[in-house]
């Protein structure tokens, strides 16, 4: 249910204007410590990459 | 132009096929819904041209789904336009309404108002008035999607600054049938904003829309601030028609939405 309402909402914010790559879903249990730090950095990375969201700056 | 759908309204109410028909009547120089139960009254029914093309248009089938709650007993007949039978097809489906209780009565859209809707079927499946039209397709999303993602945030975050948080969209909407509304929740949306959490509470609102959003435009109607939801929610559904080869309203019975099954969609 979760990845249909995902695909969805990944396209909704694009055509808003708002980078895809800003969500991300993850399936990760609470004893994967160190699978959740790694998913965590890397999307930060990703995010950083992608430089302040225009929203912030609108509002 | 109401001739042949006040005398169907009358056979039916005659052979008390159904108890009333929730139509549209011209009084005072308004046009309003209206129940009509007595045969003999129907002088007032009109389809709902005040000047233009069915300029005058109600959620008839939101309050169809109110009267049959109260007399859940009753077979009802509703005037239906191409969308409003999109929208019973997808109550029926929702269980908001039981398909044995409703008597459909359609008319066919005009070109102007296909124009205008970008209607992808301005006609119901049977109608009495009107001709078939070919459907349009969504300019208004193609033109958004043309924009680069800078100049899209910009045209959508300057749209949604304009919201008075009337709920005119979700008030007016024959799909918006639940009791609590994820729009009100203060845990989910901050309540007491204006503008309401932008873009948050119309995106929340397109999500929702997803799978359940027949594109009567109603909503676009309803908004005094002329923002133009419609678009928004057309997006969602050509979403929903990509990934799951699914359109609310065009659906063949028993057909499930795709957000209403656990699980994967099925295969088509």
């Amino acid at each position: 249910m979760t990845s249909k309402r995902i695909a969805v909402m990944r396209e909704l914010l694009s055509f808003t204007g708002i980078e895809e790559d800003r969500l991300r879903v993850e399936w990760i249990s609470a004893a994967e410590g160190p699978k959740f730090a790694q998913a965590i950095t890397e999307f930060i990375n990703q995010i950083k990459a992608l430089g302040p969201s225009r929203l912030k700056v609108a509002a | 132009m109401s001739e042949k759908v006040r005398a169907r309204v009358k056979e039916l109410l005659d052979s008390g096929k159904i108890k009333g028909f929730l139509g549209l009547r011209k009084a005072d120089g308004h046009i309003g819904p209206h129940l009509f139960s007595d045969a003999g009254d129907l002088d007032g029914l009109v389809l709902g041209d005040r000047e233009r093309p069915g300029d005058t248009r109600y959620p008839l089938n939101k309050q169809l789904t109110t009267l049959a709650r109260c007399y859940p007993q009753e077979s009802f007949g509703v005037l239906v336009r191409g969308c409003d039978e999109r929208g019973l097809k997808t109550l029926f489906t929702w269980n908001q309404l039981d398909p044995a209780k409703v008597v459909p009565v359609g008319i066919a859209c005009p070109p102007e108002l296909a124009e205008a809707c970008e209607c992808l079927k301005p006609y119901p499946d049977e109608f009495l008035e009107g001709e078939r039209m070919d459907g349009r397709t969504f300019a208004s999303v193609a033109r958004v999607e043309a924009l680069g993602l800078p100049r899209r945030l910009e045209h959508w975050l300057a749209e949604f600054a304009k919201c008075v948080k009337c709920y005119g969209c979700r008030d007016i909407c024959p799909m918006c049938f639940c009791k609590e509304c994820t729009l009100q929740q203060e845990d989910l949306i901050h309540t007491g904003d204006l503008p309401p959490e932008n873009p948050i509470f119309h995106l929340t609102r397109a999500v929702h829309m997803a799978g359940r959003c027949i594109d009567c435009g109603l909503c676009n109607e309803a908004c005094p601030a002329d923002i133009p939801l419609r678009t928004l929610y057309k997006k969602v559904a050509d979403i929903i028609a990509q990934e799951f080869d699914y359109r609310p309203g065009y659906a063949k019975p028993g057909e499930k939405p795709p957000l209403n099954i656990l699980g994967e969609a099925p295969e088509h």
